[in-house]
């Protein structure tokens, strides 16, 4: 359908050509703007198991849509985009592409757990904000948390050496997250610590820091490790 | 002196007036114009019944029996009553069979018309081999096996629409049918126990499992086996052109339209007037409310009466009616019946 009120229309269902032929007839010009449907074609019957894989989900199958959750939620109070009910039902249905529009918004839970005490059905709503959050980021259609970038680069240097080097982990997830290296709480918690610690501690740190040693014997551990972490992640989540 | 009350109608109504009659010490002549007693749980066919989950071919079963055991109840099978003269306290009734019945009152348990999916066109039944009502479902879970009649396959995926032909202005059923709800639920958690692989969906306005149907389906067929409940309004279905069906509405919740596959789509269907409640109107000279249904006369001091004297009625001839309700409603109006006789014989003496 060939639309003049394009400003209703969501950007990304608007297809606009330069030239286009519709069934022979040249439409190109004021004509060819059209707008892709809305209908739902389909639901993705194993998204619900998906979500109740990740902790927090397990319950999402018991909502009734009676919108105490959403009622009583902190956050829609500040923004009624915000919605536990709405995304709890998506969920159930599988509507991925639904639920995908409001990526930058279901993050924002501040797990006052005020929907968990009021759901009549034990949904335990705030837990499926969790788990849906985790499943996005998981997916990569949010960035990464810098919660789990930190986790990663803590994993990591123990899958390494068996152990971490603080300065190590900090200088990293700095990198990882763009912050910059010099922040100004850490040159005074530094400048504390030079003062006040033994000097031969003070060098071990330093030297640690720049040779990251390994535990001793710590060999193929870190593999192990690191592939029974994956294994366990698989069996949870697919 | 009297000492007979006609009941007309052998379902679950019926019956239990009957045997409330009897009981008394009183003879009841049953008049049911099929050739079985037991009403639409036998001759439709029901698997279990809601809510005390057995079959209904053995609890109703039970009621008949002890109906057709019952010396003091005369049965007239494929009968119906022509003519009633008389009144309260004397009546005569003429049956289709050419014989006539003496009786001091009158109960009508002449209970109600499933609703004929055919009215609903756009919603595939009658055009779809795929489309069958709940009536249809209820035999197939009778019969252990669920199966699309065009192929014989095990669905993958099932959906109930709910209120087919109830609530529905358009085609004049201004009513709720009161259990679809709850036999909807109760045929998901059905479908699920004999095809575990199967995932039911269930299309609905609003739900209302009332009262104690509340955990025992409502809450247990989400909980314990995944049926999905869908706020949706449906516009139509049609074939997908690859042996499926497109059921195409909007989901009111999403806001969006849809049109999803399914291998086989259920009507809830409602509760109609009896098909014959014209007919019955006249005969025994009873209103009809709005709706079709028998009229109730005032409630609080004369339960189960109808507009004339000396007749009463119970079960779904007023209206949608549970099971367990109208065989209440039907021990009711036959205490009400053997009270009319009661006074007469007191009167008399």
């Amino acid at each position: 359908m060939a639309i003049h009120e394009k400003a209703l229309i969501e950007d990304e269902r608007l297809q606009q050509h330069d030239e286009l032929v519709v069934d022979g007839v040249d439409v190109s010009g004021h004509w060819n703007t059209m707008i892709a449907p809305r209908t739902v074609r389909d639901y993705d019957d194993d998204f619900e198991t998906k979500i109740q894989s990740y902790t927090g989900g397990e319950y999402v199958h018991r909502c009734w849509q009676c919108g105490s959750c959403t009622n009583s939620c902190t956050m829609y109070a500040q923004n009624v985009q915000f919605n536990p009910r709405y995304w709890i039902y998506l969920t159930r249905l599988g509507m991925k592409e639904e639920l995908v529009k409001d990526k930058d918004i279901i993050w924002q839970c501040v797990s006052c757990n005020k929907c968990t005490n009021i759901c009549p059905k034990d949904v335990k709503p705030e837990g499926v904000m969790k788990a849906l959050a985790h499943w996005m980021e998981e997916e990569g259609i949010t960035e990464k948390a810098p919660s789990t970038i930190f986790d990663e680069e803590f994993a990591d240097q123990i899958y390494k050496t068996g152990r971490i080097e603080d300065g190590k982990v900090m200088q990293n997830f700095f990198k990882k997250t763009g912050q910059p290296l010099l922040q100004e709480w850490l040159k005074v918690f530094v400048f504390r610590m030079m003062k006040h610690l033994p000097v031969k501690h003070l060098m071990t740190m330093g030297f640690n820091t720049v040779h990251t040693p390994r535990t001793k014997s710590w060999g193929k551990t870190g593999d192990v490790l690191k592939n029974y972490v994956r294994e366990q992640k698989e069996a949870a989540h697919g | 002196m009297q000492d007979t009350v006609l009941v007309v109608g052998g379902g679950p109504a019926g019956l239990s007036a009957a045997a409330n009659v009897t009981s008394a010490g009183y003879k009841a002549v049953m008049v049911e114009k099929e050739d079985v007693l037991g009403g639409a749980p036998i001759l439709s066919g029901y698997a279990k019944l809601v809510p005390s989950g057995e079959w209904a071919s053995e609890a109703i079963g039970r009621m008949v029996k002890r109906v057709e055991d019952d010396s003091s109840v005369a049965v007239h099978k494929s009968a119906k009553v022509e003519k009633l003269d008389g009144e309260a306290g004397n009546f005569t009734a003429t049956l289709t069979n050419g014989e006539t019945v003496q009786a001091g009152s009158v109960v009508l348990a002449t209970g109600f018309t499933h609703f004929d999916s055919i009215n609903k066109p756009e919603w595939g039944f009658g055009t779809y081999e795929d489309v069958l009502t709940t009536t249809q479902v209820e035999q197939m879970v009778a019969s252990g096996n669920i199966a699309c009649p065009s192929d014989g396959r095990v669905p993958e995926r099932v959906c109930i629409l709910l209120c087919v032909g109830s609530r529905d202005r358009q085609i004049g059923r201004e009513w709720c049918s009161k259990i679809c709800c709850t036999v909807s639920a109760n045929m998901a958690m059905e479908i699920k126990e004999l095809s575990p692989e199967t995932d039911v969906f269930i299309y609905y306005m609003d739900i209302r499992t009332f009262g104690l149907y509340e955990d025992k389906y409502y809450w247990k067929s989400q909980e314990e086996f995944k049926t999905k409940f869908v706020k949706a309004r449906i516009a139509e279905v049609t074939s997908s052109g690859d042996g499926r069906l497109l059921v195409k509405g909007e989901d009111t919740l999403v806001k969006r339209p849809i049109v999803i596959p399914f291998d086989m789509v259920v009507h809830a269907i409602g509760m109609d007037p009896n098909a014959d409640n014209p007919e019955i109107s006249q005969v025994f000279g009873v209103g009809l409310e709005k709706h079709g249904f028998l009229e109730k006369a005032e409630q609080y001091t004369n339960t189960c009466g109808t507009t004339r004297k000396g007749i009463y009625a119970c079960g779904a001839a007023y209206g949608p009616e549970t099971i367990d309700d109208s065989i209440a409603q039907g021990a009711a109006a036959g205490g009400r019946a053997v009270a009319d006789l009661h006074a007469l014989v007191q009167k008399a003496g």
